[in-house]
């Protein structure tokens, strides 16, 4: 079976569109957001485990790198969850016009940009 | 011809041409459970990933201390293992909806779906022991 597959049908044969773009992005922070677990989990086991485990973990953590990570994370969450309520909201049968759906579109990007501003100004002022 | 096989035909027709269970793979056998499931998840995760993620974004940059009090109190202990259940459970739903659309070999749909569950179930695991451990230890 050799069928062109979705993702691969957007940049050549799909305008762009808010609602498919975020649609992908939904999905593609969802499962960087799985991979993100396995290190949460992990940094709940240092905590527990303490000595060199956790010295190196967070060594790692507060390094660019892993500022850069957790930055990436933390976007990648606020955007999963603004716009997992949309996708909620459209379950209960709400905002399914396709103005709406743009324009709620936006809002997500917007309340993500702001969520992610105001937890590290958060972190970092307290 | 008997009145018996034109009826056994027009079943057979019948029986033939419309599916009676999903054949292929799909979650359309336990599709329901799992759609509801993960809109649950998702709804606990709301209130839940907000207040871990405010804390854990703070804790992640602090010293070991201040994460292990933190984690050894009652109420961060008890949302934190809530959150490590439901995000795991979410996160499995999704991947499994992920390679479900793009793997199209049953031999590795089923690899990939032990594979997902194996990873799911002792991250969940070793992630309660984890903050069990600290809660019970203090």
């Amino acid at each position: 079976m050799e069928r062109p597959l979705s993702p691969f049908m957007f940049p050549t044969w799909y305008r762009f569109q808010i609602t498919s773009a975020l649609s992908i992005l939904h999905r593609l922070t969802g499962i960087a957001l799985a991979v993100g677990s396995i290190l949460l989990v992990w940094w709940l086991i240092t905590v527990a485990a303490g000595g060199e485990l956790f010295t190196t973990t967070h060594a790692f953590l507060i390094s660019p790198i892993g500022l850069v990570l957790l930055f990436g994370w933390s976007v990648a969450f606020f955007y999963h969850l603004c716009n997992g309520i949309r996708h909620l909201a459209w379950d209960a049968g709400y905002g399914f016009e396709i103005r709406s759906a743009a324009r709620s579109g936006y809002a997500v990007l917007a309340a993500t940009v702001l969520l992610t501003a105001i937890t590290w100004l958060y972190v970092f002022l307290i | 011809m008997t009145k018996a096989s034109s009826l056994s035909d027009g079943t057979a027709l019948r029986d033939e041409l419309v599916p009676r269970r999903v054949r292929q793979f799909g979650s359309a056998r336990d599709g329901l459970r799992e759609w509801r499931l993960q809109r649950l998840t998702a709804i606990a995760l709301i209130p839940l990933s907000l207040y871990f993620s405010a804390s854990i974004l703070s804790l992640a940059t602090s010293d070991r201390k201040t994460a292990a009090d933190w984690l050894s109190s009652p109420i961060p202990a008890l949302l934190v293992i809530l959150v490590v259940l439901a995000g795991i459970t979410h996160a499995l739903i999704g991947v499994r909806s992920v390679i479900l659309d793009y793997v199209h070999t049953r031999a590795r749909l089923l690899a990939g779906e032990l594979l997902f569950r194996a990873v799911a179930v002792i991250l969940a695991g070793a992630g309660v022991l984890a903050v069990l451990k600290l809660f019970l230890g203090r």
